[in-house]
C-alpha cells in the first residue's frame, strides 16, 4: 500500500548524539582514511580546529538515527529501503566531544511506479542551537508486497 | 598536500584520482562503524532474495570513499563546505580477497571569488557510473594566491 501524502511535513524529536574521539577513529578507520586531523589533536589544530573533527560523511549517524524513528513511525521495514541521493551542507566542523540534536522532518512523498520516493530533510545543531550540517535525502522504499518482505527476518 | 590546492586551478583540472578497493570485510567494519547493519550489506541470501545481483555496498561507504579523495587533496577534512551524490547504481562486493575497485576522480567545475572550488567526481566501476551528480564545494586553503 502506498504512504498516505497526509505524514508529509511530519516532524520527529531531536535525536541527541554525543561526538567521540573513539567514533571518529573507528569511523575513519571503517572508510581507510588515515587523515591525521581525526586522530592527532596536534594535526587538527594545524587546521585551525581545537580538537579532531569528524570525516564529513560520519553525520551520517545522527541522520540515520533519525532516519530510524520516520521508518518506524511508517512502518517501513529497513531491506525495503534504498537510498537514492543524499546531500550534505556543512555550516561548521564537527568536532570531537560536540552533543548534537538532529531533527528529522519528512519533506516529500511522491509515488513512482509502484515505489514511494521520501524526501526527508535532517538539521544537525549543536547544543547551542548554532547550525552544524543540513541533510537532504531521497529514500525509495519498495512496496509491502514486494520480495524485500523476506528481508527483514 | 597543500601545496597543490594553493596552484592556480582552472576549470576542467582534474586535481585527484584514486582507485578504491571495497571487500566484505571492508563493509561488515563500515557497518559496525555506521550502525547501518542493513542485511543486503553482508548477507548473500537477504540481498538476492530481493533481487540485487549479490551483497551490497553501502552507498554512504562509497560516498565517503569519493569525499576521501576531497580531504586526502584538501587536508583539512573541514574544508569540504557541501557534498552531494545520488547512488545511480549498486556497487556488488564479491566475496573473495580482493574485492571490488572503485576509480574516483574530481575535477574543477568553478573556481569562484570567495575562494570556494566546485568539484565533480567521477565514481565507477568498470568504466560503468556508480554515483552521478556527485559534486563538492570545498574551501582553499588562507594561503592560497589570489586570482588574477
Amino acid at each position: 500500500m502506498p504512504i498516505d501524502p497526509s505524514v508529509v511535513g511530519r516532524v520527529y524529536p531531536p535525536q541527541l548524539y554525543e561526538v567521540s574521539r573513539e567514533k571518529i577513529r573507528e569511523f575513519a578507520e571503517a572508510i581507510g582514511d588515515a587523515n591525521a586531523a581525526y586522530i592527532d589533536t596536534a594535526a587538527a589544530r594545524g587546521y585551525g580546529h581545537a580538537d579532531v573533527v569528524a570525516p564529513p560523511t560520519f553525520v551520517m549517524i545522527p541522520v540515520m538515527n533519525g532516519f530510524d524513528l520516520l521508518m518506524k513511525d511508517l512502518g517501513i521495514e529497513f531491506a525495503r529501503v534504498v537510498h537514492v541521493d543524499q546531500r550534505f551542507t556543512y555550516s561548521q566542523p564537527l568536532p570531537v566531544g560536540t552533543r548534537v540534536e538532529a531533527t528529522t522532518r519528512l519533506d516529500g512523498v511522491r509515488a513512482v511506479a509502484g515505489n514511494d520516493l521520501l524526501k526527508i530533510r535532517t538539521e544537525v545543531r549543536a547544543e547551542d542551537g548554532s547550525d552544524i550540517c543540513l541533510s537532504e535525502a531521497t529514500l525509495l522504499v519498495r512496496p509491502e508486497d514486494s520480495d524485500g518482505r523476506d528481508a527483514s527476518d | 598536500m597543500t601545496e597543490r590546492v594553493t596552484e592556480q586551478l582552472v576549470v576542467g583540472d582534474v586535481v585527484a584520482d584514486h582507485t578504491y578497493w571495497i571487500t566484505r570485510e571492508n563493509l561488515v567494519r563500515y557497518a559496525g562503524a555506521s550502525g547501518d547493519f542493513n542485511p543486503i550489506h553482508w548477507n548473500e541470501r537477504v540481498a538476492t532474495s530481493v533481487g540485487l545481483p549479490g551483497v551490497i555496498a553501502h552507498g554512504m561507504l562509497t560516498m565517503a570513499l569519493a569525499g576521501r579523495l576531497l580531504t586526502d587533496w584538501l587536508g583539512d577534512p573541514a574544508a569540504v563546505v557541501e557534498y552531494g551524490v545520488r547512488f545511480a547504481r549498486p556497487v556488488v562486493v564479491p566475496d573473495d580477497d580482493i574485492g571490488v575497485a572503485v576509480r574516483v576522480a574530481a575535477a574543477v567545475t568553478e573556481v569562484r571569488d570567495d575562494g570556494l572550488v566546485a568539484l565533480e567526481l567521477t565514481v565507477k566501476v568498470d568504466e560503468q557510473k556508480v554515483l552521478t551528480q556527485a559534486r563538492a564545494l570545498c574551501r582553499l586553503p588562507a594561503d592560497r594566491p589570489s586570482q588574477p
